[in-house]
């Protein structure tokens, strides 16, 4: 459906790896937000079908979790205004960097990623791929059986019903799992000679949705280490976060695959 | 119209480039008389910013006090055989042993010549300070630079903008009875109500109480530089900020808007 689908995998996996980077080395609460509209904007320009978009939203509940227990946290010692701002501001850096992966599952197939590794990798790949895959693949396993409870008139009250909800899920990930490295062993993965049915190259799209956080990510790193810009508001005294206007550009620079025009990938 | 569309937000993304460039620093001239330092001495709820003319090509950390006391009266005392600081601006501790108020104590930060800082790795009395260096005090607590306080981003051409020696207002503490000899005795050095606006507003932080709100937001060190006589800063988010609320604002409409074509 989407032209997006045929860009290259390694295009996304160098996006989503310096999108991260620019989050790692930063506590500012204004580059962080950026990032978090860019993925946004770059999950709604380029996502692919269900159900595989949807890991989308199940990272971003997670990284809006993550944010609140790594907040929770300080009040198990002493508590003041500068150490629960600073854990917050830890938490959203660890959220930030769930939704760009939120992102990076959204806009590509997990199983696509498998096919670039080299064959004597392929398992750990595989591994890899399934992993990648967990989110998207119970939140469908949660839906088949919840329907299956519901088809048999089982009352499902969210938290009686989760032992019985637990086993199907947990034994429906397994079958899919082993289904999926069956079929990927029968159809000659892994072993001797592969052939690829529509290879994907690396068109001049997917090398700037490569570039962009590649560029983004080494101004961060300069910033962090040229230690030319504050990239950790100062919180013991409060004090407003800086914002440079460089790394702000920078940071807004992953958007631009979300912006490439589309068809003409 | 999805091509005016991707300009649109091509533009907004490419808005933060145009502006810093607009806010570029305007370089200040450095003095041309003798060498100078600059000291800050961040209190918690004031910063002080002294410009510091060196008798001598380079002086000890703890000289740099003493002659900030000549000059511009801040008061200050010293403990450990005159090689700790005690207290300075009238906050610390009275008497010889600087850590009584352990854990909250005199932290020592050098400035790193781009307006940040480091934390000393050695004492005051063996730290040399030259022409154009920085040196940064703060009261409070923890035993690191990852965990001490740290004085706010300056550099010395904004503390130094002025060419002639003596010091401008804006940045003097102008004490009442500070003691300039470095005893304890004098008290605070209080800032006459005049100077007070602006003293203390050079953190970026709503809390301290002597932060003029009525302050347009800006960088504040960019701002000083080209203001010339203007040391302090004020307390404010900075105008990339609204920039990024701007840039993500128009992300997030444009997801919103490219969500609702493909008609989900």
């Amino acid at each position: 459906m989407s032209a997006h689908r045929a860009l290259h995998p390694g295009a996304w996996i160098a996006w989503a790896t310096g999108t991260a980077a620019c989050a790692f080395v930063t506590t500012d609460p204004v580059y962080l937000l950026v990032l978090w509209a860019v993925s946004w904007f770059v999950y709604a320009a380029c996502r692919v079908p269900e159900p595989t978009a949807r890991s989308f939203r199940i990272f971003l509940v997670a990284g809006v979790v993550t944010l609140l227990v790594r907040t929770a946290l300080v009040f198990l010692g002493t508590v003041t205004v500068s150490n629960t701002v600073a854990a917050a501001l830890e938490g959203l850096r660890l959220a930030t960097i769930l939704v760009i992966f939120g992102t990076f599952n959204a806009v590509t197939d997990p199983f696509g990623v498998v096919r670039l590794a080299p064959r004597r990798f392929h398992e750990p790949a595989l591994a890899a791929a399934l992993a990648l895959s967990i989110a998207p693949r119970t939140v469908t396993s949660v839906q088949r059986v919840r329907e299956a409870q519901r088809l048999r008139g089982i009352r499902v009250s969210p938290l009686r019903s989760l032992p019985a909800l637990a086993v199907p899920v947990l034994e429906n990930g397994m079958e899919d799992a082993l289904t999926l490295a069956e079929s990927m062993d029968a159809r000659g993965h892994g072993r001797g000679r592969r052939t690829r049915y529509r290879p994907q190259g690396w068109t001049p799209a997917a090398v700037v949705t490569a570039a962009a956080p590649a560029l983004a990510a080494a101004a961060f790193f300069w910033a962090a280490f040229g230690d030319w810009a504050e990239l950790h508001p100062p919180t013991s005294p409060l004090g407003w976060p800086d914002a440079d206007g460089w790394l702000v550009a920078a940071a807004l620079l992953p958007a631009l695959p979300g912006l490439l025009p589309r068809g003409e990938r | 119209m999805p091509r005016l569309r991707t300009l649109l937000v091509g533009l907004a993304l490419a808005a933060p480039t145009f502006t810093s460039v607009l806010a570029a620093p305007v370089p200040a001239c450095a003095g041309e008389t003798g060498p100078r330092g600059a000291l800050v001495v961040d209190t918690g709820p004031r910063v002080l910013r002294l410009c510091v003319a060196l008798d001598a090509a380079s002086v000890s950390g703890i000289h740099l006090i003493e002659l900030a006391g000549r000059q511009h009266g801040l008061q200050h005392s010293f403990g450990f055989g005159g090689q700790a600081v005690c207290s300075l601006a009238g906050v610390g501790v009275d008497g010889g042993d600087c850590f009584g108020e352990y854990p909250e104590y005199w932290g020592y930060w050098r400035g790193d010549g781009r307006g940040g800082w480091t934390w000393a790795s050695s004492g005051a009395g063996s730290a040399t300070v030259g022409d154009g260096d920085v040196d940064g005090w703060v009261w409070g607590t923890g035993d690191s630079g990852a965990t001490h306080g740290r004085p706010p981003r300056t550099r010395i051409d904004t503390v130094c903008a002025t060419p002639e020696p003596d010091p401008e207002p804006s940045s003097e503490p102008s004490p009442t009875n500070g003691g300039a000899n470095g005893s304890n005795g004098g008290g605070p050095a209080e800032p006459s109500p005049a100077d007070r606006p602006a003293d203390g507003k050079e953190r970026k932080d709503p809390d301290r109480p002597e932060s003029s709100p009525s302050e347009a937001p800006g960088d504040a060190d960019l701002r000083a530089a080209s203001g010339g006589s203007l040391a302090a800063s004020s307390s404010g988010p900075p105008p990339a900020l609204y920039l990024a609320l701007v840039a993500a604002g128009a992300l997030v409409v444009g997801g919103r808007i490219r969500l609702r074509r493909r008609g989900s």
